[in-house]
């Protein structure tokens, strides 16, 4: 008969040695297990990426768009922060004040954790990390990256990413339905536009290309002279602006305006081709969906006659290039760079909410991020009149629309010939009378190839 | 009767002289009422005089601002940097002026010269390396100080005295040099320290020169933008001038309504001080003319 104290037959009750041992295996296997599973002893975590902690600031522009940002500022920006533990903090300003403000981010060597931009900023290749880490893991979610975000912001030089795009925004023209009816003419071809554009001036309703220092100029003025087979660089980042098809490019571009068009597109803003087309003046211009989305919001009378085509087509092609190329930065002195980079990663790969709430404006620059199909179909949903007319956005993205730099990449050399606007000063000077076109050309070619010595001697392209 | 009809052509003929003037000056300000109070479609409609309502007047541009946006926030910034700015202006700026005034010999002329000319440095140049210099005393005093220096308020007004304290200085200067010495003389004779010599009689003679100085020194605060934009990025951080700028043009869309309300508000008090002191603001700016 066992004794009543053999400690096998005492259920329930345990000496303080057993206890202390039963309770050391009990928390060695707690312990084994739970290292497979993160909240074994705390139970499950109130959000995923709890390790990401801490605040993230991002400065970005106030959108064309505005229910954009409202968007992404009350709704993605604040749910990405709470299921990440991370206190997320927008700036907007107004685009043309972001190039002053980089470079006195980067001067300072402080400012944002993610710094937004219309364009890719090559030139501050040194002083930002390389998103190559980013760009793998959506890559790895939703498939490779489009062609135009990456010649946008990679360096086949320097095997870095300078940036990471998130996304573009196809550049269609957008012209007044009813008044080029009026001259029985429609902005498919270049030529065509030139014909038109005396009639349409003297019914009081001018065309708005822009020649001044700004970034729609900038865009519609090198996308012009793509239509006529003439580029900044070549693949090889030569430069390659002296040319026949430039001086030809000019020279057209002088004829429209001296026909067309009037000297208010000197003095141009990004917003002023919007509003001079919203004023009921212009006829045509060639911008993004802006221009028709404003006057939808707005009731404008005319909002049903905008139309949008592809790029008009040139002598030698129909090419353009993207309105704006989305483009985020993340500082090597940014204050969170964890954050900044799953922030980037997840907005990409959740892109649809992205691109509805831009009212189609953003495509993501990775194309399975929202397939094109997808767009479609989203696109022909919009009720705006004429129906269905969003649809031709995505044959604009598809065969038309390139990166700034093209046939080569967006490099830094490439980006300070953007950012000191040298193109539209090239056409203005031929467009003013101040110069003769081949000599306006020579004159960019040389400033051209002194910026392009620069970065090359810098190792850059 | 001729002399009524003398003055009558005096006055009249004043009038004629003043009057195209006082068009031309208020013009703007008449075009800023009227738009503030226009419908945002009114904006797009060129078939109709820019100058007179098509629509009706509404006040939904005034409730956008004060409804949606940070505006009584920017208000109260400018005005919290302007007063602290003017203070710390007056503070380093009369004393300095007083001196260089009684500084005899040309090394008081060269160095107020030399004080004014830095004020001709453009704030272009100026703001990458204050930018820089805000950022490493941000570094430095953040953990004492318990906030940020860079993008806040503060950071504005260790700033802007850079450039207001250089004007006030020659501004005082030239205005303390007309202030005869014999008084300040007599002053000492009688028993009055230097001090009290400027407390008593210096000072109450310059009130015009202060005056000015306080005008003149509000004034830039409030429109200065460069610093303001490059300094701050949060909107409830911004002053006026940079928050009407960056918060009222929505993408493609200026605001016109809003920016003009917004524009009007501060424009109001600034008109009234800038005519109930108009005489004494003369008499500050042209102070040192003939000395």
């Amino acid at each position: 008969m066992a004794s009543s104290d053999d400690p096998s037959r005492r259920e329930g009750r345990y000496d303080r040695r057993e206890l202390i041992r039963r309770a050391g295996a009990a928390g060695i296997s707690i312990g084994v297990a739970g290292s497979g599973f993160g909240q074994a002893f705390y139970g499950p975590l109130r959000f995923k990426g709890r390790w990401l902690k801490g605040d993230l600031t991002i400065i970005q522009w106030a959108h064309f768009v505005p229910a954009y940002d409202k968007w992404f500022t009350d709704v993605w920006s604040k749910n990405w922060g709470q299921k990440n533990d991370v206190q997320v903090k927008v700036d907007l300003i107004l685009n043309t004040l972001l190039p002053a403000r980089a470079a006195a981010e980067a001067a300072s060597g402080s400012g944002h954790d993610l710094f937004f931009n219309l364009s890719p900023q090559a030139q501050f290749e040194d002083q930002v990390i390389n998103h190559a880490e980013i760009v793998q893991e959506v890559q790895r979610k939703v498939g490779k990256i489009g062609g135009l975000g990456k010649r946008a912001t990679y360096n086949p030089k320097t095997k870095k990413w300078f940036a990471f795009a998130d996304n573009y925004v196809p550049d269609p023209v957008v012209w007044r339905h009813d008044l080029w009816n009026g001259v029985g003419i429609a902005p498919s071809t270049w030529e065509n536009v030139r014909k038109a554009a005396p009639k349409l001036k003297a019914a009081g309703h001018p065309i708005g290309i822009g020649q001044s220092a700004e970034l729609d100029s900038n865009m519609a003025l090198m996308a012009f002279m793509m239509c006529f087979g003439a580029y900044v660089q070549d693949e090889k980042h030569r430069v390659t602006v002296k040319s026949k098809h430039t001086i030809e490019a000019v020279k057209f571009m002088a004829d429209i305006f001296k026909s067309g068009e009037t000297d208010e597109i000197f003095g141009w803003t990004p917003a002023s081709n919007n509003n001079f087309l919203y004023s009921g003046k212009g006829s045509m211009i060639l911008n993004a969906i802006s221009a028709t989305r404003t006057p939808e919001d707005l009731g404008l009378p005319f909002a049903d006659q905008l139309y949008i085509y592809p790029i008009p087509k040139g002598p030698v092609r129909r090419m353009g290039l993207e309105h704006v190329m989305g483009s985020y930065s993340i500082w090597k002195f940014a204050q969170n760079i964890p954050a900044a980079k799953k922030f980037m990663a997840d907005l990409e790969i959740n892109y649809k909410d992205a691109f509805v709430a831009s009212k189609f404006y953003n495509f993501p620059t990775f194309p399975g991020a929202l397939p094109f199909k997808r767009i479609q179909k989203l696109a022909a949903a919009d009720t705006h009149k004429p129906r269905g007319k969003y649809q031709i956005l995505t044959t604009i993205a598809q065969k038309y629309t390139v990166n700034p730099g093209y046939p080569g990449y967006t490099n830094a050399a490439f980006s300070e010939v953007f950012g000191k606007f040298l193109i539209p000063k090239m056409f203005a000077q031929v467009s003013q009378g101040k110069m003769s076109a081949a000599d306006a050309v020579s004159a960019a070619d040389h400033d051209f190839r002194d910026i392009y010595t620069k970065w090359r001697k810098l190792g850059k392209i | 009767m001729d002399a009524v009809l003398r003055g009558f052509r005096e006055k009249g003929l004043s009038y004629l002289i003043v009057g195209p003037f006082a068009i031309v000056l208020a013009f703007p300000f008449y075009v800023m009422v009227i738009t503030a109070f226009k419908q945002q479609r009114d904006f797009y409609d060129l078939s109709h005089s820019p100058y007179w309502f098509h629509k009706g007047p509404t006040l939904s541009n005034a409730r956008f601002l004060f409804d949606e946006t940070q505006y009584t926030t920017w208000l109260r910034n400018t005005a919290i940097i302007g007063v602290v700015v003017v203070l710390i202006t007056l503070v380093l700026a009369v004393p300095a002026g007083y001196a260089l005034a009684r500084l005899s010999g040309k090394l008081g002329q060269s160095v107020g010269v030399g004080i004014f000319l830095t004020y001709l440095v453009p704030p272009t140049l100026l703001f990458l390396p204050l930018f820089s210099v805000i950022t490493q005393l941000d570094r430095q005093t953040s953990h004492l100080l318990h906030f940020h220096l860079r993008g806040s308020i503060w950071s504005l007004v260790l700033v802007y005295p850079s450039f207001t304290v250089p004007f006030a200085t020659w501004l005082l200067m030239g205005f303390f040099k007309t202030i005869p010495r014999e008084l300040e003389d007599a002053a000492l004779i009688d028993g009055a320290s230097r001090l009290g010599t400027l407390v008593r009689i210096v000072f109450p003679i310059s009130v015009p020169g202060i005056l000015t100085v306080v005008i003149f020194s509000f004034s830039l605060v409030v429109n200065e933008f460069v610093y303001a934009f490059t300094f701050i990025s949060a909107s409830s951080h911004r002053t006026l001038s940079t928050g009407v700028y960056t918060d009222l043009i929505r993408g493609d869309l200026p605001q016109w309504g809003a920016i003009m309300v917004a524009s009007l508000i501060p424009s109001i008090p600034l008109a009234l001080l800038y005519n109930t002191f108009l005489d004494r603001f003369i008499a500050g700016f042209t102070g040192g003319a003939f000395r």
